[in-house]
């Protein structure tokens, strides 16, 4: 008892000390791994010429979901963190609690809505007003590709899924898996999410996973949805069960699998093996008739803070966050591309550069969305229903008109 | 009596009180109050953060209308009582197998435990592994010439919630058996002779006589394994994370997908208020019934 007093007393102490620095800034964010800490060191660094620093406190596991509980406790004992990493609907969300700082003034002299797609307003905006500031963009619709094995059996890069799955039969005929997956539910969704834009469009994708249109979940065309599905159920070898994305990659990096449905982060898998695009490996967009852009941000939100010198670095770590130079830093280490549509990405590498160039197409064509597996499109009681039914249907063997009215069923009793 | 030894003896009778006083206010605080908390929350509509206000028994009517509820609750029952049973009855074999006298007890005791001091993570990581087909079992079986062996059952939703307890029952077997070979030691010899003197085989005896002494700890057992049964949790998690498909979801899983990750704070109350009254249901007229038969007898 008697050690163990002065140290919590003095830890209770330390802490508030810490974090209301002068001229510092704590935030709160889940990002651990190698590349991801060095990424962030770009805006550490440039934060630092600024005159603030960065007081980091990550919090890593669960996709941010240990981040998130971390925070409600924080919030709750009123004492937030100057800034805090937000993914999907978690910003918009605090911003309703009216806990989250207003960066409007700050978005107007910096430009940011010119230099945002419009696609991306509904994730860093409340009511009008800017409430984050996004650093990157992934794509989650990729396809990682072996190139060697494409080339042994034949194959090209598909146009279409007809192709995609005439492809994969090929394949598993050579003996390669076509397909290198794990059963987790997030894994099947990313399938799930390309085929519903590129099957039906992406008109079909906003009026199911964004609008939750009754008519449109329950229409036939949601059934070819699930057709397809189990199509690609038949190209997936049997031990997929508990299998980690990064295993499914290296698949397909030693050439056991032919092909990953991934978003970009994928890609440092096989750059950190010295492997080149087109090369050694293809990476390409799911294909649809429309070429979607699947995307995932990474933003930072401030809270509502009483002291001026907080205020002050949050406002600095906004405009950090926002530099063109900052985003062309940070993007090259963590592999996404910068969220502003108007850096250039010359010193990108190929997957980089098309799917920059994929983008600009993507927002003019209107199949620029937010990937609803990662939280961008439906809410999460409704995304979550999605990816019950879709990861069922995917183990099992649910008939696709079963599926459809265990998805309407779902999203009416989630409504 | 002085006064001194009067203020003595009254603090002698204070201070257990005074002793237990803080860690009866935590728990008040940090159980009862958070399961008051919970039931609130539960009538409410609740969704990211805490709302108050009152919609009746509206998330109850969503529970049960979600498919992936009622998986939770078959499964529970399921692996509950399949874990009990088997990790009682296999617990109390190896007891009466341990329990003759045997060289290097001692050891194979340990051996029997050990399993025990892993965490839940440790257990559902390595069966994941040994229950995988390509990895484990199946594979060794096959490359061993047996090639239309199959023990998938890991990856089929309608088994994969009995590999969750082949790995529980794998882990706290042992732990039954140290229970049960402790109240094996203590039957008292005498007894066994009588019957041996009397004629009966030893089957008999145990079936009649020392099992039914076993019933004190028996009544351990099944109270500390339900405990486990209802937190396997990390089990579950570790070893199939509620899948395929949601084909190994538990209430808890559910409860937590809910709260945590689903923005259903209100189901997920709701959810656990029905945990909550499901084990009240089992373990309190069991507890109530043993302690009247002991405070009797």
């Amino acid at each position: 008892m008697s050690k163990f007093f002065p140290a919590l007393i003095a830890a209770t102490m330390l802490v508030p000390v810490g974090a209301r620095a002068e001229g510092s800034i704590e935030v709160l964010h889940h990002w651990v791994s190698q590349s991801e800490v060095d990424a962030l060191n770009v805006i550490r660094k440039d934060l630092e010429t600024k005159g603030f620093q960065w007081k980091d406190s990550a919090v890593g596991g669960a996709s941010g979901a240990n981040a998130q509980q971390a925070l409600r406790a924080r919030l709750t004992a009123g004492n937030p963190p100057g800034a805090m990493q937000f993914l999907g609907w978690e910003g918009v969300q605090w911003a309703e609690q009216g806990v989250v700082r207003d960066l409007d003034d700050l978005a107007a002299a910096g430009g940011w809505r010119e230099a945002l797609a419009p696609q991306l307003l509904p994730f860093v905006t409340s009511g009008d007003a800017f409430i984050a500031a996004p650093i990157n963009m992934h794509r989650q619709n990729w396809v990682w590709a072996n190139k060697k094995l494409f080339d042994d059996a034949g194959v090209s890069v598909p146009k279409n899924w007809a192709e995609l799955i005439d492809a994969g039969k090929k394949l598993k005929e050579k003996g390669v898996v076509p397909i290198a997956m794990g059963d987790e539910p997030w894994q099947i969704g990313i399938i799930f999410d390309a085929l519903l834009s590129d099957i039906n469009g992406p008109e079909f994708y906003q009026k199911a996973a964004i609008d939750l249109n009754p008519e449109t979940l329950a229409s036939p065309e949601m059934a070819k949805v699930f057709d397809t599905l189990r199509e690609v159920r038949g190209l997936v070898d049997a031990n997929f069960v508990g299998r980690d994305w990064a295993v499914a990659t290296g698949m397909v990096i030693n050439g056991e699998a032919a092909m990953q449905f991934m978003g970009d982060w994928a890609k440092g898998e096989f750059l950190a093996k010295g492997l080149k695009p087109n090369q050694d490996f293809y990476c390409f967009a799911t294909p649809g008739q429309v070429t979607a852009f699947q995307y995932i941000i990474d933003s930072f939100g401030m809270f509502t803070v009483k002291d001026e010198n907080l205020q002050k670095a949050q406002a600095a770590l906004a405009e950090t966050i926002m530099d063109p130079k900052v985003q062309k830093g940070f993007n090259l280490i963590k592999g996404s591309i910068p969220a502003r549509i108007d850096v250039s990405v010359d010193e990108f590498d190929d997957c980089a550069k098309l799917g920059y160039s994929e983008r600009t197409a993507a927002i003019e064509k209107g199949s620029m969305q937010g990937a609803m597996t990662h939280g961008f499109a439906a809410k999460p009681e409704f995304a979550a229903v999605f990816s019950d039914v879709a990861a069922q249907f995917f183990v099992g063997n649910m008939s696709s008109e079963d599926a459809v009215k265990m998805l309407v069923e779902g999203i009416d009793n989630a409504r | 009596m002085s006064a001194y030894k009067r203020m003595s003896s009254r603090l002698a009778s204070w201070l257990p009180r005074l002793v237990v006083a803080p860690s009866l206010l935590i728990v008040v605080i940090t159980v009862y109050l958070f399961i008051l908390w919970t039931g609130l929350i539960s009538v409410t509509s609740s969704k990211f953060v805490p709302i108050y206000d009152f919609v009746g028994l509206e998330q109850y009517v969503r529970l049960w209308a979600t498919p992936r509820w009622h998986t939770a609750v078959a499964n529970l029952f399921i692996f509950s009582a399949l874990f009990l049973a088997l990790s009682t009855a296999l617990g109390l074999l190896l007891a009466i197998l341990l329990d003759q006298n045997i060289r290097a007890e001692g050891a194979l005791r340990a051996i029997y435990l050990y399993p025990m001091a892993l965490s839940f993570i440790v257990t559902g990581t390595a069966w994941k592994w040994i229950l995988n087909p390509g990895l484990g079992i199946q594979k060794v079986v096959n490359d061993l010439g047996w090639e239309t062996f199959r023990f998938d059952w890991i990856t089929d939703p309608q088994m994969a919630i009995y590999t969750v307890v082949i790995a529980g029952v794998w882990q706290s077997s042992g732990f039954a058996m140290a229970i049960f070979l402790a109240g094996l030691r203590g039957v008292d010899n005498s007894v066994i002779k009588a019957a041996q003197i009397e004629g009966a085989s030893l089957p008999l005896i145990y079936r009649q006589i020392i099992i039914p002494m076993l019933r004190p700890a028996m009544l351990s057992v099944i109270v500390l394994l339900s405990y486990i049964a209802i937190k396997s949790f990390d089990l579950v998690l570790a070893l199939t994370n509620a899948g395929p498909g949601a084909a190994t979801e538990l209430p808890s899983t559910f409860m937590f997908a809910a709260t945590f990750r689903r923005n259903q704070m209100g189901v997920g109350a709701a959810s656990a208020v029905m945990m909550l009254m499901t084990v009240a249901a089992i373990i309190v007229p069991y507890l109530y019934s043993e302690l009247r038969e002991r405070n009797n007898g």
